[in-house]
């Protein structure tokens, strides 16, 4: 060990040497400055780079600026039509005066024959299916009323159906 | 006649505590700033030549070093001193920049000073007592940098940080975000690798 502590000395006296390296003469004395200059420029460039991007995003906006600067014909043109455009908006806002509750009612027979709030019987439940030709009411709110149809497309009435029976022939 | 001692001016930069300098530099101070790079430039500089032993390559690298920090200054908490959180910056810089350029050393040694040949250790190193009396200090520059390319980053960094820049083992973990037990041992396996590239040189008298 004493051995390798006397080895390392010899390295750290080599390392030294290292020391006595220096950089040209005035190197230093201009490093400072470089650096500010380079920060200074890296923020104009930067906000040269903002300006840029911002330039060419709205660039649409600056051509369609530059329309009513070579045409300042086309600036009574646009404002005419912003003119007319609003006034059409104002006479068509005051005459659309349609409840939102007509919207709302339903036409049909069963509408028309019942009440939609009032509680329905079972006749009246009835005498509407009958009318209707097939349709099944269902206690699902979901389930829409549509008429029920066989695989051809024929109503299923009454009249379609048959009993049938498993008495003996002739019985 | 004696020299007068000129007391620094607390109203400029190079007058102010560090402390100031950072708060001014943080709100856009660029003069507070400046004042900052040149209290560090040297030491900063210094210890990224010593990791790549090139002049060009130390220069951009500690250009690149004050910039990145000056841009992240709002990010500074104060946890550490600003040196230390500098030295991070430009240790963790440089040490990406020599995995990316692994195996790739291009050297561009600085000069040596007028000094070196009155330093007693390296005389003694190319006198006629040792068995390399025909190696000039230029050679032995040369062999010591190339020596020091082989260390591992982390390694080098340490033997950079210690022996040659003189920092304490607790700075180093600090500044190379470990323990002093890392430091301790990372430096006892440079030397030795250091002692073995350098054998013909590092020998005891």
């Amino acid at each position: 060990m004493n051995q390798n502590e006397n080895n390392f000395e010899q390295v750290k006296k080599l390392l030294k040497l290292k020391q006595h390296e220096i950089p040209p003469p005035g190197y230093f004395s201009s490093f400072s400055s470089e650096v500010i200059l380079r920060i200074r420029a890296g923020a104009a460039a930067h906000s040269q780079s903002l300006a840029e991007r911002l330039q060419a995003e709205a660039g649409w906006f600056h051509r369609f600026l530059g329309i009513f600067e070579s045409r300042p014909g086309v600036v009574g043109g646009f404002a005419t039509s912003l003119c007319l455009l609003l006034l059409i908006t104002v006479v068509f806002a005051d005459h659309s005066d349609v409840s939102p509750g007509s919207l709302l009612t339903v036409s049909g027979p069963v509408a028309t024959a019942v009440d939609p709030i009032a509680p329905i019987t079972t006749q009246q439940l009835v005498a509407s299916v009958g009318s209707m030709g097939g349709i099944v009411a269902s206690t699902n709110p979901v389930t829409s009323l549509q008429p029920v149809t066989t695989l051809f497309g024929q109503p299923a009435s009454a009249a379609l159906f048959q009993t049938a029976s498993f008495a003996p022939a002739g019985q | 006649m004696p020299e007068t001692a000129s007391i620094p001016d607390a109203s400029t930069p190079a007058g102010m505590l560090e402390g100031d300098l950072v708060r001014r530099a943080r709100n856009g101070d660029l003069n507070a700033y400046d004042e900052l790079v040149k209290r560090y430039q040297e030491r900063i500089y210094a210890t990224i030549y010593h990791m790549t032993a090139n002049h060009e390559d130390a220069n951009d690298l500690a250009q690149d070093s004050f910039i990145k920090a000056y841009r992240a200054l709002k990010s500074f908490k104060g946890g550490s001193s600003f040196y230390t959180w500098l030295y991070r910056i430009a240790v963790n810089k440089t040490i990406n920049f020599l995995k990316q350029r692994r195996n790739k050393h291009h050297y561009s040694l600085n000069d040596l000073d007028f000094n070196t040949e009155h330093n007693p250790d390296l005389v003694a190193l190319i006198s006629d007592k040792t068995p390399h009396r025909e190696v000039g200090l230029t050679e032995l520059q040369k062999k010591l940098n190339e020596a020091l390319m082989r260390l591992s980053e982390p390694h080098r960094m340490v033997v950079v940080l210690h022996d040659v820049q003189g920092q304490s083992h607790e700075e180093i973990a600090e500044i190379m975000d470990c323990n002093i037990g890392t430091v301790r041992s990372r430096l006892f396996y440079a030397r030795q690798q250091l002692q073995g590239y350098l054998a013909e040189y590092a020998k005891s008298t």
